[in-house]
């Protein structure tokens, strides 16, 4: 039965889209010569989707002046075009795959958690390390796992034995996957993230997270990898894989050190007891989507 | 100690950015790291420093510890203040449970691959007894019936004859026991009175002594062990001794065995010997 779920949900009439502008907005920001102006008056032409994104630009999480922005406009000067595209792209993925009604509430609720805390930890990551990747850590890490949506979405049963399989046998849920559904997260994450259109390196980390010397992005998918199993540690997990790693000894953590990243000199005891805290940044983010949610439905 | 925890509504309370000053001045200097939501704890144990110096507020206490000749003076009873000298069974859970279901099961598996059952654990710094007698319950809990086939030891030792003493009467009250699981402490303690007092089965896994940390020589003998526990016990050592006490216990283990210090103490900047390993909410430090 392999490549059968991936052929199936390739076929998938239902499978969640992403709001047009949101398109729209990632095929202008490749532009080279995209002028602020076009961008938010793109965003403006979904009304919620601009809120949200005003939102999320004040929020406690982005906030970096003392003056509230009000204007799409104002955000882009005060935050820069890739921030604000970087927050367009990962509120749209968030609306139309994010937190709604589910059997599996606790579960769901679980992964949002860690998608979150791995993108926040990536984004330290990339601190640290004055990696100056622009805030698309964080997006690939707030997406890195898009494709267990999908697969808890259509094919629930099969996923929750494979989760039932990855936490019996102790194995990574992508073994637990292939086995019992044929193909993995990763494939799955990465059809979605080329059907949608994202950024190639979305897709590049949805498919590579586990394996990033095969990335094409590799200092961001690396970067993506390691927040991945430091969120884990933190039992900030969704699969069974709560298994016990040696940070060096990983790809990701090799690949970063041969590019040249100051890897020794990472206080990497520190960096894990601060993601400790990191559970309040996690709900503060999921009350800046969700708390506009509730406005959205009062504007309708 | 909860009940020293309380706050007086007198004090000052402790602004966000003097906590982070004193958090990094407190990591720098013993590796000791209190994460946000520790700071209430931070708070109510650094009351008391402010009090016993005089000060108004933590603002100056941070500068007397950053500044004044006296600074010295002053670290040692901060340290003894952020430290709770509390121990109780089945203390930091994360922990336990990764020598539970990770570190123990791997050396196990190991030393039968090797055909030599025995096992060698030294709690260095072990109070009162709880951490000894805790990792003797786990070991059996884990070993169940082939616990008969296993040559098992923790050596357990400590600077002070008085705590010495109580570990081995081995009697202990019900607020020592709070983390315990109902089913082992069932298993393993005799109610007498208010109190309990350890089995014997698990009181013969645990050999006790005497034994000062600078007394390199006998430290020196403390060969062969798979696991270590030192939890927050470096703290009272200054750099150069921390490094030369690190390195020393990394010459204690076998090959493949795990050195555990407190849950929120790092060896950063003290050993590169060691491997970090991150087990799920704890860290270890394994030799290779």
């Amino acid at each position: 039965m392999d490549r059968l779920i991936l052929q199936t949900v390739k076929h998938l009439e239902d499978l969640p889209t992403l709001p047009s502008v949101a398109v729209e907005v990632m095929g202008l920001s490749r532009s080279p010569d995209v002028s602020i102006k076009a961008i938010s008056a793109c965003i403006h032409k979904d009304p919620p989707l601009a809120a949200k994104v005003l939102k999320l630009a004040n929020s406690a999480f982005y906030r970096r002046g003392a003056h509230e922005i009000e204007t799409l406009h104002r955000a882009i000067l005060m935050m820069g075009l890739n921030e604000v595209v970087n927050i367009t792209t990962s509120v749209s993925v968030l609306s139309s795959l994010g937190p709604r009604k589910s059997q599996e509430q606790g579960l769901r609720k679980k992964f949002w958690r860690h998608c979150i805390a791995t993108g926040l930890i990536a984004r330290r990551i990339d601190t640290r390390l004055h990696m100056s990747l622009q805030g698309r850590e964080f997006v690939g890490g707030l997406l890195h796992d898009i494709g267990k949506i999908i697969l808890d979405e259509y094919f629930h049963d099969q996923f929750m034995q494979a989760h039932a399989l990855s936490l019996e046998r102790q194995c990574p849920m992508f073994e637990a996957e292939q086995e019992i559904l044929g193909a993995t997260h990763m494939e799955i994450g990465h059809f979605l993230a080329q059907k949608w259109g994202l950024p190639p390196y979305i897709a590049d980390i949805c498919l590579h997270h586990h394996h990033p010397q095969d990335a094409r992005f590799k200092d961001i998918t690396s970067v993506v990898s390691i927040a991945d199993l430091l969120a884990k540690a933190k039992e900030l997990s969704c699969g069974g894989d709560t298994m016990s790693f040696i940070l060096k000894d990983q790809q990701g953590w090799h690949i970063l050190k041969k590019m040249g990243h100051p890897m020794d000199s990472i206080d990497l005891e520190r960096i894990t007891f601060e993601i400790e805290d990191i559970g309040e940044e996690v709900k503060e983010f999921i009350s800046a989507i969700s708390d506009q949610e509730a406005q959205e439905h009062a504007h309708v | 100690m909860p009940m020293s925890e309380h706050l007086s509504a007198s004090q000052p309370g402790m602004p966000d950015e003097i906590f982070r000053l004193l958090r990094d001045f407190i990591y720098e200097h013993s590796g000791i790291f209190f994460s946000d939501n520790k700071k209430a704890q931070l708070e109510n144990r650094l009351a008391l420093r402010l009090k016993v110096n005089n000060l108004p507020d933590f603002d100056k206490y941070y500068y007397l510890l950053k500044y004044d000749q006296q600074a010295s003076r002053e670290l040692r009873a901060l340290f003894d203040s952020v430290t709770t000298n509390e121990t109780s069974f089945f203390r930091s859970p994360p922990q336990i449970q990764a020598f539970e279901e990770k570190a123990l099961p791997e050396i196990l598996e190991k030393r039968t691959a090797q055909g030599e059952k025995m096992l060698r654990l030294w709690s260095a710094g072990c109070s009162t007894g709880d951490e000894p007698y805790t990792l003797g319950m786990v070991i059996r809990e884990v070993l169940g019936e082939k616990m008969s086939e296993w040559d098992v030891k923790i050596f357990a030792s400590d600077i002070s004859e008085k705590a010495l003493k109580s570990a081995r009467a081995a009697v202990y009250n019900d607020y020592t026991l709070r983390s315990v699981p109902p089913d082992i402490k069932k298993k393993y303690f005799l109610q007498e009175g208010p109190q309990f007092r350890v089995c014997d089965d698990i009181r013969m896994l645990v050999e006790l002594q005497y034994l000062n940390f600078n007394d390199e020589r006998r430290v020196k003998l403390m060969r062969g062990f798979d696991i270590i526990f030192c939890r927050n016990v470096l703290i009272y050592f200054d750099d150069a001794a921390k490094k030369r006490f690190v390195s020393q216990l990394y010459d204690n283990l076998n090959p493949g065995g795990y050195l555990f210090i407190g849950h929120s103490e790092s060896l950063h900047n003290i050993s590169r010997a060691f491997k970090l390993v991150h087990f799920p909410g704890a860290l270890g430090y394994k030799k290779e």
